[in-house]
């Protein structure tokens, strides 16, 4: 395997690319005692309109097929692929973004069986029309759970009003009214589309030996026939890229204590070259730290004015085709958080320029926080975001967030923060 | 390797090259009483928000900033009747730091626990009010929680009348209106200077170096006798206490509490703990494949062990609509397990996933040191065997620990009448 060493963390990576396409990549860590094993196809939520494998005219699929097809690989003739995993004494999951779906183990024992059972469960596709019955019932709770759900609500909420035609506002699960119109043969075109090893990959992290995992792994997929790879062809358009779509407001009364507000800020520009998004991104992240962080006046301000309280909470999310930050808190004020939030944004400039000295300290916090995911197997394997950031892992993102300085963020504020991006949506408390 | 800084206060180091950070923990343990875990909530929030030297948030906030965002912060828990104030550090080690971090560390660490913003035998007023406020505002938040919601209302229902159990950890809200910025201050002083302590450090340190460092903190002896062990004993009851409760929500919860007098390290905890799992603690369980995979009754259904007051509790999502269905189901699902009715293939799956979770804890520097906390505050030694103490389970053992099951509580929350 190819081995590239990162000096500073003591830390090598071993990757390579299997003729099938596949991409494997291998992290040993020192003195762990789990495997952590992560099986992931670039393929989520919002990939509902594409050409199928060998067809040449698009179709459109059911809105929450990625998740429910998640569900069902693990369903087979005479077993179930979680089942296995528990006789192997290993924990399995798997779970469904807007861009990929993944699946996983963990173990102490019994790795190259376990290893085995993920690749083979995934790699075989079983679904008949009662399986996908039985399936429909059992999401149909899942949504009905997550619409009880507050935060859950405030998230899709403001996805809602960032993009209105575009399948981001859609729960990854889909609606009980979607999901019913899944079938067997729409989940086989679409496995056969985004299933192919060469959309594939796979990472190994912990107690694990790089060479004896490649082995294993080309044995198995020796044992197994696949199709010729072909790139999958999507056909994801925004409804409209300039953003002027965005629904400014809404609200939703819940049987609620707390009023709960977000206020969601949408990229409108972004980079081309993968390496370079992930600067951007980074420097993104820093801004948003310069401007909220709890090292801010900003901060200091909205609490002490009981605008916004330990709850308050910002991120940004960046996917295949989209990104956005959103900022949001349980507020008794919540007009007066969505008008502080967005008037900080829009000041980002003058903002920049008081934090010259905060800069580093916030640029440290930074990085402290990317190394203390070094220590879990998890977070190192997942944090892998593939093609979107040009294959960097977490310590390629380390070392690039030390080349970021403050100059850069006027350039990233200039880029992101448009103001027809911005929108606010409220969670109100039903009067009881 | 352990040390005492003063009586009543100890320090235990526990030195590895595993981790990129350390890892600090200093606990205050206490008996829980009716009034102590809201006041002393609200001392975790007023000693992690500002000191002396950092009079305000943002100030400690960028001190910590500087610290290579070392995350420090302070928290409340509960292990059996004892009370527990927790503050946790984490930061890079001093080789990734290239520098001094750990001292720094423990500097603000000593700021924050021994000079917090105290004038006058009073907390900061504007700090105390806007901190009152905002517990005030968490805890009216986990309304919002239902799952949380529903469970915390079991416990209530469980709990006898008189139990200082009733009372979560991080406290009452009505209980709040009894802080004031004098009263604080008498927590905090019984606090630091009469609670058990114990400090924990995990990482890649020079133990000599560290306690030396440490023992700088101004700890000073106290006499405090912990009660051994100091698990919550309740006598079970053969009436079930049944409540239901209305929102407007979509999908129903149900919440049972099962009384189960096994504890932690009991000679039938090892059996108690693969009942659990054959019953809803793992996705091989009765609950999980019968209520939720089988019969579809529930999107989640899981069962979890409380070994320090003897309890276990299901809590389970279903249709309103089908209330009695997976009431009468769970039961049966104790039944079976009574009646020895399991495959030994499943068992062994349940002792192999307590095995490899046991195992993978030791990669989890936050689990470690729950462990050896847990261990300290209960006076036992840490434990070797734990895999070797699984596999013994019979299934003999298991069906005794069903029968020792006795359901006392019963919880919904539904959208419908």
């Amino acid at each position: 395997m190819n081995k590239e060493f990162y000096e500073e963390f003591n830390q090598p990576v071993y990757r390579q690319l299997l003729d099938n396409g596949l991409s494997l990549q291998v992290v040993p860590m020192t003195g762990y005692h789990k495997t952590y094993a992560i099986f992931t196809t670039d393929f989520g939520s919002i990939d509902n309109h594409f050409v199928p494998y060998d067809k040449r005219e698009a179709i459109k699929v059911p809105d929450g097929i990625a998740h429910f097809l998640e569900h069902k690989m693990f369903e087979k003739a005479d077993h179930d692929a979680f089942d296995l995993f528990g006789k192997l004494g290993a924990d399995s999951n798997a779970f469904t973004s807007f861009t990929q779906t993944s699946y996983l183990f963990s173990t102490t024992s019994h790795v190259h069986e376990s290893l085995d059972v993920l690749l083979d469960f995934v790699q075989d596709p079983y679904f008949t029309a009662e399986t996908v019955k039985k399936e429909q019932g059992i999401i149909g709770q899942e949504i009905k759970m997550y619409d009880d759900d507050a935060s859950w609500r405030l998230y899709l909420g403001i996805l809602g009003n960032l993009y209105p035609h575009d399948p981001m506002h859609i729960d990854i699960a889909g609606t009980v009214d979607s999901i019913s119109k899944i079938t067997p043969e729409y989940l086989m075109e679409t496995y056969k589309t985004f299933y192919q090893p060469s959309n594939m990959n796979l990472i190994l992290a912990g107690n694990v030996d790089p060479n004896e995992t490649l082995d294993w792994v080309v044995s198995n997929q020796s044992r197994r026939q696949f199709l010729p790879a072909t790139q999958p062809e999507r056909l994801f358009n925004l409804n409209d890229p300039t953003a002027h779509d965005v629904i400014p407001f809404r609200s939703l009364t819940m049987d609620v204590a707390r009023p709960k507000v977000i206020v969601g800020l949408r990229g409108i520009e972004m980079p081309e070259d993968g390496h370079e998004r992930l600067h951007y991104k980074l420097a993104i992240d820093l801004l948003l730290d310069v401007l909220f962080d709890d090292t801010s006046d900003n901060y200091l301000r909205l609490y002490n004015n009981e605008i916004l309280d330990d709850s308050f909470a910002y991120n940004l999310e960046m996917q295949r085709d989209f990104y956005f930050a959103y900022f949001s808190s349980d507020t008794d004020q919540m007009e007066r958080f969505a008008d502080e939030v967005i008037a900080i944004l829009e000041s980002a400039n003058q903002q920049i320029d008081a934090a010259r000295t905060r800069f580093n300290g916030i640029k440290n916090a930074e990085i402290g926080r990317l190394i203390g995911l070094l220590d879990s197997p998890e977070a190192v394997a997942n944090h892998y975001a593939g093609k979107l950031f040009d294959g960097a892992n977490l310590m390629d993102e380390i070392r690039e967030l030390r080349s970021i300085g403050l100059n850069d963020l006027y350039d990233v504020a200039k880029r992101f923060i448009v103001s027809q991006g911005i929108s606010v949506f409220q969670i109100i408390p039903q009067h009881r | 390797m352990d040390y005492r800084l003063a009586k009543g206060v100890d320090l235990h180091i526990i030195p590895t090259k595993q981790f990129k950070m350390t890892h600090i923990l200093i606990d205050f343990a206490t008996p829980q009483t009716t009034t102590n875990a809201t006041a002393r909530n609200l001392l975790a929030n007023l000693l992690e928000t500002s000191t002396h030297l950092y009079p305000t948030q943002t100030a400690l906030a960028r001190q910590m900033a500087k610290l290579y965002g070392t995350f420090t912060s302070i928290g409340v828990g509960r292990i059996g009747q004892l009370h527990t104030v927790r503050l946790r550090s984490s930061f890079i080690n001093d080789q990734l730091a290239q520098k001094e971090l750990f001292t720094q560390i423990i500097e603000l660490i000593n700021q924050i626990l021994f000079h917090p913003l105290i004038d006058d035998g009073e907390f900061d007023s504007p700090t105390f009010r806007l901190q009152v406020n905002n517990l005030a505002s968490t805890i009216t938040a986990l309304y919002d929680d239902k799952q949380f919601y529903a469970n915390q209302q079991l416990l209530k229902l469980y709990y006898a009348d008189d139990s200082v159990m009733k009372i979560p950890s991080f406290g009452r809200k009505m209980d709040l209106n009894y802080c004031t910025p004098g009263s604080l201050v008498e927590t905090y002083q019984q606090m630091i200077n009469q609670d058990k302590v114990d400090i924990f450090v995990l990482g890649d340190v020079d133990p000599e170096k560290a306690s030396a460092i440490i023992g700088r903190l101004p700890f000073k002896d106290r006499e405090i006798e912990l009660p051994q062990p100091p698990f919550y004993f309740q006598k079970s009851h053969e009436n079930v206490v049944t409540r239901k409760e209305q929102q407007q929500v979509n999908q129903a919860k149900l919440d049972l509490g099962y009384h189960l007098p096994i504890y932690y390290r009991d000679p039938l905890y090892p059996a108690a703990l693969v009942f659990n799992g054959l019953f809803g603690g793992t996705p091989y369980s009765k609950l999980f494949t019968n209520v939720r995979e089988k019969a579809g009754l529930a999107y989640y259904a899981s069962s979890r062990l409380a070994p320090f007051s003897g309890l276990i509790n299901v809590q389970t999502g279903i249709q309103s609509a089908d209330y009695q269905t997976a009431s009468t189901m769970i039961q049966q699902q104790v039944d079976e397990l009574q009646n020895g009715n399991f495959t030994a293939e499943l068992m062994c799956e349940v002792q192999d996933a307590l095995i490899n979770q046991h195992y993978a804890g030791f990669d989890l520097a936050n689990n470690i040191l729950e462990h050896r906390l847990v261990n300290q505050l209960l006076s036992l030694p840490e434990q070797v065997d734990f895999a070797e103490q699984v596999k013994r389970v019979t299934r003999d053992d298991v069906m005794k620990v069903a029968s020792m099951l006795k359901l006392q509580a019963s919880y919904l929350l539904s959208g419908e009448k």
